[in-house]
């Protein structure tokens, strides 16, 4: 069954990968300060983050929009 | 229908065969390898740190200290004491281990052959996952709510602190959106009453979009398992190595194993006094290793801060950031001096001056409210006594206002400089005898300095003096003999001259084969009870709450009622904290008719500090706002005809403090046993 559910699933599905995305970089960046590497190469890794960020998120757009289910089936429960 | 006859919904065996035994598999790889990154970063970033400071005993009581720590983590018993903070953590922790013994549940079932059947094993694991992923959401989002919105200024926001929220939240959501998926695109039937068993899935089933076949919808379930273990993973690891906040579930734990049993705010002694060549600390390395784990264990929740008569008196003082400026000079400094073997750390540097300041230090008022409030035990003032007593013995550098006292108190035994042989004039027409010409007595009276010098105290010793008479007891002073107990010297740094009070104390006491001793002063209580042991006097010490509240239980005394008075008592700093004697007073005050008693908003472990500790008595005050004058604010609020107290500092203090506020007309500061001879029969 189609739905108008749809973009609103993938917009959801999106805002969850975005919010792995920047922990993943937040929690590199974080982790590799506290590891010892100096703070002034904080600033390079950033837009690194954000760089790399914007083209997952792009592949992801047009991935999830392509390949996103379409179908809403009712839930089978036993009655 | 059972619920329990049915096997798990979609296809249980299938997913553990097809997908779950590989997860298996990795979690087990991954669990190792964790286990092993999380022994050498402990060892990097902490074991090798701490062993660079001094030996320290913290061995013994395998059970109090396991029993303490079982108390703490999981049963929040100090974190409780806010309500707020105490529910959203205890709702964080108590979810994540659900989830986690859930997980668990679910992972290692099919390695011990729990799979098939009986199958209800994973109803009940799902239901407990679910459960603990729940009670993190209404944790996670009041911790949020108070984080972002609330923003208590204790609190300082980090990078880190966006990032545990973030992923914790992602992960919690993709985790229930693949058991969501699963129950929508497995091709089994889902029991009917699965609203009890999965109940927030559940929810989220009519949501959730599915594929047409099978197996495409098992190429998505992978998906989503991917988007949730990797992350999840990726988290453990980020926790094991980083010095996120969240390691704190480790080093807080440890912290409050190796806590100390000694009395609370004891002080150490120097070691080996005599061939010292070095005192206190300017070092990190001259710390001991306890103390190095203290700076670690901090979890930053600024309780210490909320409660620091300093820092709330606009100080250049609050006890999380002396602890944090260590600790960062602690890792700064530190791993240098471990992993390029440098002989020594930088002569030049000085933990004084350089990392906390010397207004810091002395603004200290030695109250004990930032250890009492600590959730994990740690201690701000043993930190700031050993670099008082650097700056004191090594540096002999202090506030000149000091200088007058040290003097004082060597020479004449009091830190007025009063005259040694007008100590007991207050008793002279009392008929009090000293021991020299009576030692034979129950025990001896120790008034203190206060009360041999000061004009108000004494009024206080008369009254003590006047009940002993009337309870028949049979007791002596120690006369021109008696010195100093030594606290302000021990807590102003000078730790020498307090050896010199305490040996000579220690001396006249054996002199008179002193056993038990009676104190009306907190502070000598504190000295003469708990520490004086560390110099081989060891007597049966009572303060004099103990000594009235005995008589009113043993019903010795009648007391009488007088006219209706509203009472607040003040709760001296070393006598709560430091002795946990809180309700005795309470019950003194209650005993003597005509007397209602009202709590200030700070009472009892929580009670503000009058500002004369520490030996902040004999300093000027001349940053922020005065401690005493913000105690009579709170005790004003409340429009009390007396303010009790039990302590000569707090007595001096607070009249002071009615006395800027042009109160002193209308509210009297009287000592509990003023209160309680007024009131005798």
């Amino acid at each position: 069954m189609a739905t108008s559910f749809r973009p609103f699933a993938i917009f959801v599905e999106l805002i969850i990968i975005v919010a792995l995305m920047y922990s993943l970089f937040m929690g590199m960046n974080l982790g590799l300060v506290d590891l010892g590497l100096d703070r002034k190469y904080l600033k390079f890794l950033k837009i690194i983050a954000i760089l790399m960020s914007c083209l997952i998120l792009f592949f992801l757009v047009s991935h999830l929009i392509t390949f996103y289910p379409r179908l809403l089936t009712v839930a089978k429960i036993k009655g | 229908m059972d619920p329990l006859s049915f096997r798990f919904w979609a296809d249980q065996d299938v997913y553990i065969t097809k997908i779950f035994l590989p997860v298996i598999l990795g979690f087990l790889a991954l669990l190792l390898g964790m286990a092993a990154l999380f022994i050498a970063s402990f060892r990097r970033e902490h074991y090798h740190l701490w062993h660079l400071g001094k030996d320290e005993d913290c061995s013994g009581h395998l059970a109090t200290r396991l029993k303490t720590v079982f108390a703490v983590a999981f049963a929040h018993s100090r974190i409780w004491r806010e309500p707020y903070p105490g529910a959203m953590h205890f709702l964080i922790l108590w979810g994540v281990l659900f989830i986690f013994l859930g997980k668990i549940v679910r992972l290692f079932s099919y390695p011990i052959g729990l799979t098939n059947p009986p199958q209800h094993i994973f109803l009940y694991a799902s239901f407990i996952s679910e459960i603990g992923g729940i009670l993190v959401l209404i944790g996670g989002g009041l911790a949020i709510y108070r984080r972002y919105v609330l923003k208590p200024s204790r609190l300082d926001t980090k990078p880190e602190n966006h990032l545990i929220y973030v992923l914790g939240f992602a992960i919690l959501l993709t985790g229930y959106l693949i058991k969501a998926y699963r129950m929508m695109a497995g091709g089994v039937e889902v029991p009917e009453n699965a609203f009890l068993w999965a109940p927030v899935c559940s929810l989220l089933t009519p949501f959730v979009l599915v594929l047409p076949s099978p197996p495409l919808n098992e190429l998505l379930l992978w998906h989503r398992i991917f988007i949730h273990t990797v992350p999840a993973s990726l988290f453990l690891i980020y926790l094991i190595i980083s010095r996120s906040p969240l390691k704190h579930m480790f080093l807080s734990a440890l912290n409050v194993f190796y806590r100390t049993l000694k009395p609370h705010g004891a002080l150490q002694p120097i070691p080996n006094f005599e061939e010292a060549e070095t005192f206190g600390v300017s070092h990190i390395g001259e710390f001991t290793w306890k103390q190095l784990l203290d700076l670690d264990a901090c979890t930053r929740c600024g309780r210490c801060q909320d409660h620091c008569p300093a820092h709330l008196t606009e100080k250049p003082l609050s006890p999380k950031k002396v602890i944090l400026d260590l600790r960062s000079y602690l890792h700064e400094k530190g791993k240098p001096l471990i992993w390029n073997q440098t002989p020594k750390e930088d002569e030049d540097s000085c933990l004084v001056g350089e990392v906390i300041s010397e207004d810091t230090l002395w603004a200290c008022t030695f109250c004990l409210n930032c250890y009492e409030q600590c959730p994990v035990y740690i201690s701000a003032f043993d930190k700031i006594i050993d670099m008082r007593r650097y700056l004191v013995l090594m540096e002999t550098r202090y506030p000149s206002e000091l200088r007058e006292v040290f003097r004082n108190m060597e020479r004449r035994g009091n830190p007025w400089g009063v005259e040694r042989n007008l100590r007991a004039d207050w008793a002279k027409d009392m008929g009090v005898k000293t021991l020299a010409e009576d030692p034979d007595v129950e025990f001896l009276y120790y008034p203190g300095c206060f009360k041999g010098y000061d004009d108000r105290n004494k009024k206080v010793a008369i009254s003590m003096v006047k009940i002993l008479n009337k309870a028949g007891v049979k007791f002596g002073i120690l006369g021109v003999e008696e010195g100093c107990c030594g606290d302000p010297a021990r807590r102003i740094g000078n730790e020498y001259l307090y050896k010199i009070l305490v040996e000579a104390n220690i001396e006249a006491f054996n002199r008179y084969q002193v056993k038990k001793i009676l104190t009306t002063c907190p502070h000598c209580f504190t000295n003469l009870k708990n520490e004086y042991l560390q110099f081989g006097g060891d007597f049966e010490v009572i303060h004099q709450t103990d000594f009235l509240n005995d008589l009113i239980q043993k019903k010795k005394l009648k007391l009488k009622g007088g006219s209706p008075l509203t009472v607040t008592y003040h709760d001296s700093c070393y006598l709560g904290r430091y002795n946990q004697i809180y309700e005795k007073p309470r019950h003194i005050l209650t005993s003597i008719p005509g007397l209602s008693i009202k709590e200030m908003e700070r009472t009892r472990s929580r009670s503000f500090c009058c500002g004369g500790g520490g030996g902040r008595m004999w300093m000027e005050e001349h940053i922020g706002k005065r401690i005493n004058e913000m105690r009579i604010e709170q005790a004003l609020k409340l429009k009390p005809d007396v303010i009790a107290t039990a302590c000569p500092y707090c007595l001096t203090m607070l009249g002071d403090g009615l006395k800027a506020k042009g109160a002193d007309e209308s509210v009297k500061v009287l000592d509990i046993a003023e209160l309680f001879e007024k009131s005798l029969d």
